[in-house]
C-alpha cells in the first residue's frame, strides 16, 4: 500500500488496469493449456466412437477422426452381438461377476478386518498392520505367477473362484477401511451398544456397517473399477474362451489381427464396439461416481 | 466379556488373513520351492541355484528390468510436471471451470489399461491412416527403438489424471490460513505453489513416486497388447518374460525363479521407500520436539 502513497489517483488506476490485464493473459494461457490438455484426453475416446461407426475398408482408407459416408454402425454391433453366437455377452457378464463377487467380498473382509485393528486393543494388531502397509505396495501382477502354479497344483485353474478368491485379501482395503473407521466410528457409540448388551457381532452388523456406509461405498466402487478393469491375472489363469472377461477377449481378438485365423473375421469392427460397450457404461456414472471414488484413492495422503 | 474380547478382533480379521495367507504368502514360497527345480513335464529334479544363475546371466531379464526402471524414471518425471503441474493451476485463482476439467483429466482412470492400449495401438498404426500422417509423412511407432515412447504416452494418458487427483485433495486439505499468511508476506500465486503448497503435499509426492516405480516395474498390459501389433522381443519387460517362459516355452521352474526375483526387487523398492519416508518423520518430529 505505501507504493502508491506518492502517486496520484489516475496513475493507481492505470497500475490496477494493468495487473488485471495481466491476469487476464495468465487466465488465458493456462485455461488454453487446459483445454489442450482435455482435447488430448478425448482423442482416444473420440477415435473409439467413430471407429464404430466404419467398416475395415473406411477405417483404413478415411481420415480416423472423421464420420466416412457409409454409416456401419448397426451393423457392427450386431456383428459383436452375434460373432461366436454372442460370446461377447458372455465375457461382459463374465466381468460383471469377477468383479461384483470380488468388490463384495473384498468390502466386507476389509470392513470387518480394519474395525478390528482399529477398534480392538490387541497386541498383534500394530504387526499386522505393518505387513498389510507393507503389502499394500506389492503390486498383484508380481503375484500372478506363483498363483498361476498353485492353482495349478490343485487343479483348480478355468474356474470362476480361481479368479475371484486370489482378490479377496485386499491390503488396500484393510488399510483404507483401518483408517475411515479410526476416523468415522466414534469408540462411544461402541460402548454405548455393549453396556446395552449387544453382541460383538451384532455391534458389528446393526451399527458400524450402517454408520460407515460412505466408506463402503467408496472402498467398493474401487475395488470394483479394478477388477473390472483387471487384466494379468484372467489372461494368466483362464484357458477356457468361455470364462474370459472382457479385457482378455478383447487383447485375444487384438491377437487374431495378426494371425491367420483371423481372416474374413470383422475384428476391427469386434475390437471398437467391445471396447466401447465395456467402458462406456463406467464413463456415463463417472459424474456421479467420481466423488467416492476421489475421496478413497486419496485418502493415504491427505491423513 | 474379557474373553470374548481378546478372541473377537481374530474372528474379524480371519476372512482377511486366510486369504491373505493363501494368496500373498503361500505362492511366493510355492514360487520359491518350484524354483529350486527343474520341471521336464511331471517329474522333477532337484538343481539347486541352478535357476538363479541363469537368470544371473540372463541378459534379457536385466536389459528389460533396465527398460522398465528407466520407464519408471520417466513416468515419474511426467507424473511430476504434468500432474502436479496441472493440480497447482487448478487450485490457482487463474482458471475457471476447475470441476469440469477435473473431471476430464480422471477420466482415464474408467478405462481398462487393455482398452487404453489397444485405442492408442489402432491410433499409432500407419496402416489406419493415423493422426502421425498428418503432418505429411508418416511416423511409425510401432517400431522397437520407438514403441517405449508409444508406452510412455499410454501410461501418461491413464496416470496423469489419477495422480492428479490425488494432489489436488491433498492441496485442497491445506490449511486456507498458511496462504493468507504469505500474502501478507508478500508472496505471489507462483511463490505460495513453490515454497508452501508443494512442501506441504511432500509425503503425497513421495508416495505417488513409489508407486509409480514400483507399478513401472510390473509392466505387462501395455507391451503384451501392443506386441500383438508388432513384434517386441520376448522379454521386453521382466513380467513378459516371465509370462512367455512360464506360457510359450513352458519353462516354469524358470518362471518360477524370475518371479522370485522379481518380487524380491520389487519389494526391496517398497523397503527402501518405507525406510526413506520413515526416517524423515522421525526427524521432523526430533526437530518438534526441540
Amino acid at each position: 500500500v505505501s507504493r502508491f502513497n506518492s502517486t496520484t489517483k489516475f496513475q493507481r488506476q492505470k497500475h490496477l488496469e494493468v495487473i488485471k490485464i495481466k491476469k487476464n493473459v495468465i487466465t488465458s494461457l493456462w485455461m488454453l493449456l487446459l483445454i489442450l490438455i482435455a482435447i488430448y484426453v478425448f482423442i482416444p475416446l473420440y477415435w473409439l466412437v467413430i471407429a464404430t461407426t466404419k467398416n475395415t475398408n473406411d477405417l483404413i482408407n478415411t481420415n480416423p477422426l472423421l464420420l466416412s459416408s457409409h454409416m456401419n454402425l448397426i451393423s457392427n454391433f450386431t456383428a459383436l452381438f452375434t460373432y461366436q453366437h454372442g460370446v461377447f455377452w458372455r465375457w461382459f457378464a463374465n466381468s460383471f461377476i469377477y468383479a461384483s463377487v470380488t468388490a463384495v467380498l473384498v468390502t466386507l473382509f476389509s470392513a470387518m478386518g480394519g474395525y478390528a485393528l482399529c477398534k480392538y486393543n490387541f497386541g498383534m494388531s500394530k504387526y499386522i498392520l505393518a505387513i498389510t502397509v507393507g503389502a499394500m505396495m506389492i503390486p498383484q501382477a508380481a503375484m500372478c505367477l506363483p498363483i498361476f502354479m498353485m492353482e495349478k497344483s490343485i487343479g483348480a485353474l478355468n474356474t470362476y473362484f480361481s479368479v475371484i478368491l486370489p482378490q479377496i485379501a485386499s491390503p488396500f482395503g484393510i488399510f483404507f477401511m483401518n483408517i475411515y473407521i479410526k476416523d468415522a466410528m466414534p469408540s462411544e457409540i461402541l460402548d454405548a451398544g455393549r453396556v446395552d448388551g449387544a453382541g460383538e457381532l451384532k455391534i458389528f452388523f446393526r451399527i458400524v456397517l450402517s454408520i460407515i456406509k460412505p466408506g463402503i461405498v467408496t472402498l467398493f466402487l474401487i475395488v470394483f473399477i479394478g477388477s473390472w478393469n483387471n487384466f494379468f491375472l484372467p489372461l494368466v489363469l483362464l484357458s477356457k474362451t468361455t470364462l474370459y472377461p472382457v479385457t482378455v477377449g478383447l487383447e485375444i481378438w487384438v491377437l487374431n489381427i495378426m494371425s491367420p485365423s483371423g481372416t474374413g473375421v470383422p475384428l476391427y469392427a469386434l475390437i471398437t464396439c467391445g471396447s466401447l460397450v465395456c467402458v462406456l457404461p463406467m464413463l456415463i456414472l463417472f459424474p456421479i461416481l467420481r466423488k467416492y471414488i476421489t475421496a478413497g484413492i486419496s485418502f493415504g495422503g491427505v491423513k | 466379556m474379557g474373553r470374548t474380547n481378546k478372541r473377537m478382533p481374530y474372528i474379524f480379521l480371519a476372512p482377511f488373513l486366510i486369504f491373505f495367507l493363501m494368496f500373498f504368502i503361500a505362492p511366493f514360497l510355492y514360487a520359491l520351492f518350484l524354483s529350486f527345480f527343474r520341471s521336464m513335464g511331471a517329474h522333477r529334479t532337484f538343481v539347486g541355484l541352478q535357476n538363479y544363475l541363469m537368470v544371473f546371466k540372463d541378459a534379457g531379464f536385466w536389459s528389460g528390468l533396465f527398460r522398465v526402471f528407466c520407464f519408471g524414471i520417466i513416468q515419474v518425471v511426467i507424473m511430476l510436471i504434468l500432474a502436479l503441474g496441472i493440480s497447482l493451476i487448478l487450485d490457482s485463482s487463474f482458471v475457471k471451470g476447475k470441476s469440469v476439467f477435473r473431471l476430464i483429466y480422471f477420466l482415464p482412470y474408467a478405462v481398462p489399461g487393455v482398452i487404453a492400449a489397444i485405442m492408442w495401438g489402432f491410433l499409432y498404426a500407419p496402416s489406419l491412416d493415423p493422426l502421425l500422417t498428418v503432418a505429411g509423412h508418416t511416423l511409425n511407432i510401432l517400431t522397437f527403438s520407438r514403441i517405449l515412447y508409444g508406452i510412455i504416452n499410454i501410461a501418461t494418458w491413464e496416470w496423469t489424471g489419477y495422480n492428479m487427483t490425488i494432489y489436488y485433495a491433498n492441496l485442497t486439505s491445506i490449511p486456507i490460513e498458511l496462504y493468507d499468511a504469505a500474502k501478507i508476506d508478500g508472496c505471489n500465486e507462483l511463490q505460495t505453489a513453490i515454497y508452501i503448497k508443494v512442501p506441504m503435499i511432500r509425503t503425497t509426492i513421495i508416495f505417488t513416486t513409489v508407486l509409480t516405480i514400483i507399478f513401472s516395474l510390473q509392466l505387462f498390459n501395455e507391451p503384451l497388447v501392443l506386441n500383438s501389433l508388432m513384434t517386441l522381443s520376448y522379454s521386453y519387460t521382466p513380467n513378459m518374460e516371465i509370462f512367455n517362459m512360464a506360457f510359450s516355452f513352458g519353462n516354469l521352474s524358470y518362471a518360477a525363479a524370475l518371479s522370485v526375483i522379481l518380487t524380491i526387487v520389487t519389494f526391496a523398492a517398497c523397503m527402501l521407500f518405507m525406510f526413506v519416508t520413515s526416517d524423515k518423520r522421525e526427524n521432523s518430529k526430533r526437530s518438534e520436539a526441540k
